[in-house]
C-alpha cells in the first residue's frame, strides 16, 4: 500500500513537468481554430514524451548517465556541441516564454504592474529552489498543478458532443498550412525536449538505480497518460466555447474563461492557480534544464543535490540563464509569442538530443539486459523518423503561416 | 574495467566524464595521448584549450580566439594514465581532483568563486 502511495505521489509530481506554457497557447488555439480536429495530434505527441522519457529515465537509472552526458559520449565534442547551443537556445526562449506566463497570471490574479511581476517571478522562484531540497521542488509544483483539474471537470459539465469529440482522435491530414502549423505545434508542445532532460538528470539528482525501473515505466504510462487527458481537455473545452464564435485566443487569460463559464469565480481562480503551477515548475524545469546540459557537456560538478557550495559553476549558470530570460521577457516581446518560436525551434532541435539516447538505449554494452527490447526499439525509432519529418517541416510552415497568425 | 584491458578508446573512453577519488565530477576527457608502437595510451588530456581541436580545421581558428589557445598547466592538462583508477560508467582517478589540477573552476579557493554569496 505504501508503494502504491509513493509511486502515485511520484506519478504526479512527473505530472507537473508534463504541462506548460506551451500546451496551453497552443491547445487552446488549435480549439478554438479547428475545434477537436487536432486531439490525435496531442495523443500522439504525448505518447512521443513517454516514449523519449521512459528511454531516458531507463538509462539514467541502468547506466547513470543523463541526457548530456549521452550526447557528448555518442556525438563527440564538435557535433555535441551543436546539439548544446541549440538546445541552449530553446531553453532560453523556453525560460523566457514560462517566465513571461507566470507574471501574466500574476497580473490576472493581482492587478499591478507587468515588469514588476517578471521581476518578482524571478526572485520567487530563486528563492524557492533555493530553499528547498529537489524533491521537494518537484511536489510542490507537481502537487499544486493538479488544480488544473478544474479543466477536466469543465470538460464534463459542458458535455460537449462527445461523437465529434471521439472523431477528433482519428488522424486527418489536410492542405490547409495553417492546420498544418498546429499538427506540428501540438505535436511539439507535448514532446518538449527540457522536460525530458530534466527527468533523466532529476534520476540522477534522485540516485535511481535498476531497482527504479518500475517507478520509470510507471511515471512514463500512468503520468504521461494523465498529463495526456489533461492536453487534451485543453482543446476540448476551448473547441467547445471557442471555436462556434470564432474567437482566436490571442493571450494566456482566455485559456482560464473555459473554467469560469463553467464555474464561476472559483473556477477561474482553480483555473488560474493550477496554471500558475504549471507555468511556475517549467520555469524551474527548463532553466535547471539549460545548466544541467551546460555542466553535463563541459563535465563541471552539476545538481540540486550537491548544493552550490560543491557545483558553483552549475549554480551560477543557472542564475545567469534565468536573468538572462528575465532581460528577454523585459523587452516586452509578447510571451504568447516567444511560447510559439520556442516550441517550434524545439522540435527542430529534437532530433539531435533523441538520437543518441536512441542509439545508447539501444547498445547492450551500456544497457546489459535492460536495452531496447524489440517493441521498445521499433517504437523508438517509428519517433525518430516522425520526428524528423516535423523538424524539416516546422520552420517552412512557421514561416508559411507568420507564426500562426493565417 | 581495468587499467590494462584492451578498450574501445572511442566508444568508452574519448568524452568521458572523469571522477576523482573523492568522486567530484573533474572535466571529460577532451584529447588522448598515445605513445610507441603499438600504441599505448599515456595520458589522458583534460581543459578547454583542447576543445578548438576537437573542432573541424576551418572553425579551428575562430574557436581558438573565442575559447584561446591551449596553454599546458593552465587550460589544458595532462593526466598520466596511471593516474587512472577504473574505467567504468565514468573514469575515475586515483587522487584528488586538486592535486592534479583538475576542476578548478569548482575549486572554492579560486578568487571568483570565493566570492559568490553563499561561499
Amino acid at each position: 500500500m505504501k508503494s502504491i502511495l509513493k509511486i502515485a505521489l511520484g506519478v504526479i509530481a512527473a505530472l507537473g513537468g508534463f504541462l506548460d506554457i506551451g500546451d496551453l497557447v497552443f491547445n487552446t488555439q488549435a480549439g478554438a481554430l479547428f475545434r477537436y480536429d487536432l486531439l490525435w495530434a496531442v495523443v500522439l505527441g504525448t505518447l512521443g514524451i513517454a516514449v523519449y522519457a521512459e528511454m531516458c529515465g531507463r538509462v539514467a537509472a541502468v547506466t547513470g548517465r543523463p541526457v548530456f552526458d549521452v550526447i557528448r559520449m555518442r556525438l563527440g565534442f564538435g557535433l555535441g556541441l551543436v546539439a548544446l547551443v541549440a538546445s541552449t537556445v530553446v531553453n532560453l526562449l523556453t525560460v523566457a516564454a514560462e517566465l513571461g506566463g507566470l507574471a501574466i497570471i500574476l497580473q490576472l490574479l493581482f492587478d499591478a504592474e507587468f515588469s514588476l511581476f517578471v521581476v518578482l517571478a524571478a526572485i520567487g522562484l530563486v528563492i524557492v529552489v533555493a530553499v528547498l531540497p529537489f524533491g521537494g521542488i518537484e511536489r510542490i509544483f507537481g502537487y499544486c498543478g493538479l488544480m488544473m483539474l478544474v479543466f477536466v471537470a469543465t470538460a464534463i459539465h459542458q458535455d460537449p458532443d462527445w461523437g465529434a469529440v471521439a472523431h477528433g482522435f482519428i488522424p486527418s491530414l489536410s492542405s490547409s498550412t495553417l492546420y498544418l502549423y498546429f499538427v506540428v505545434g501540438v505535436f511539439a508542445a507535448a514532446l518538449m525536449p527540457y522536460e525530458v532532460h530534466f527527468y533523466s538528470s532529476g534520476a540522477v539528482e534522485e540516485r535511481w538505480d535498476a531497482s527504479s525501473l518500475k517507478e520509470n515505466r510507471m511515471n512514463a504510462v500512468v503520468g504521461y497518460a494523465l498529463g495526456g487527458v489533461l492536453a487534451c481537455v485543453l482543446v476540448i473545452v476551448s473547441g467547445y466555447l471557442f471555436h462556434p464564435l470564432g474567437v482566436e485566443p490571442g493571450d494566456l487569460g482566455t485559456v482560464a474563461l473555459p473554467a469560469q463559464g463553467a464555474y464561476g469565480e472559483t473556477g477561474l481562480l482553480l483555473a488560474l492557480g493550477g496554471m500558475m503551477f504549471c507555468v511556475g515548475g517549467a520555469a524551474v524545469d527548463s532553466s535547471f534544464s539549460a545548466s544541467y546540459n551546460l555542466a553535463q557537456f563541459l563535465g563541471w560538478e552539476w545538481g540540486r543535490y550537491r548544493g552550490p557550495e560543491k557545483a558553483p559553476r552549475f549554480t551560477v549558470s543557472w542564475l545567469i540563464f534565468l536573468f538572462l530570460a528575465m532581460l528577454i521577457v523585459l523587452t516586452g516581446i509578447n510571451p504568447v509569442e516567444i511560447t510559439e518560436y520556442s516550441v517550434v525551434f524545439a522540435v527542430v532541435a529534437l532530433p539531435m538530443t533523441y538520437l543518441p539516447i536512441l542509439m545508447i538505449a539501444g547498445d547492450r554494452s551500456f544497457m546489459g539486459e535492460h536495452v531496447n527490447g524489440r517493441f521498445s526499439g521499433l517504437l523508438g525509432w517509428l519517433y525518430f523518423a516522425l520526428i524528423v519529418v516535423l523538424a524539416i517541416a516546422a520552420v517552412p510552415l512557421l514561416l508559411a503561416t507568420n507564426g500562426g497568425g493565417g | 574495467m581495468n587499467r590494462e584491458d584492451p578498450i574501445f578508446v572511442a566508444h568508452r573512453l574519448l568524452d568521458e566524464q572523469i571522477l576523482d577519488s573523492e568522486g567530484r565530477r573533474c572535466g571529460r576527457v577532451d584529447d588522448i595521448e598515445l605513445r610507441g608502437s603499438p600504441p599505448r595510451i599515456a595520458a589522458l588530456l583534460v581543459g578547454e584549450g583542447l576543445y578548438p581541436r576537437r573542432l573541424p580545421t576551418r572553425l579551428r581558428r575562430l574557436a581558438r580566439r573565442l575559447a584561446g589557445p591551449e596553454r599546458w598547466g593552465a587550460n589544458a592538462l595532462r593526466i598520466p594514465w596511471e593516474e587512472v583508477a577504473d574505467i567504468g560508467v565514468a573514469v575515475h582517478l586515483r587522487g584528488k581532483a586538486e592535486e592534479l589540477g583538475l576542476g578548478g573552476g569548482d575549486n572554492p579557493d579560486r578568487w571568483l568563486v570565493r566570492r559568490l554569496p553563499w561561499n
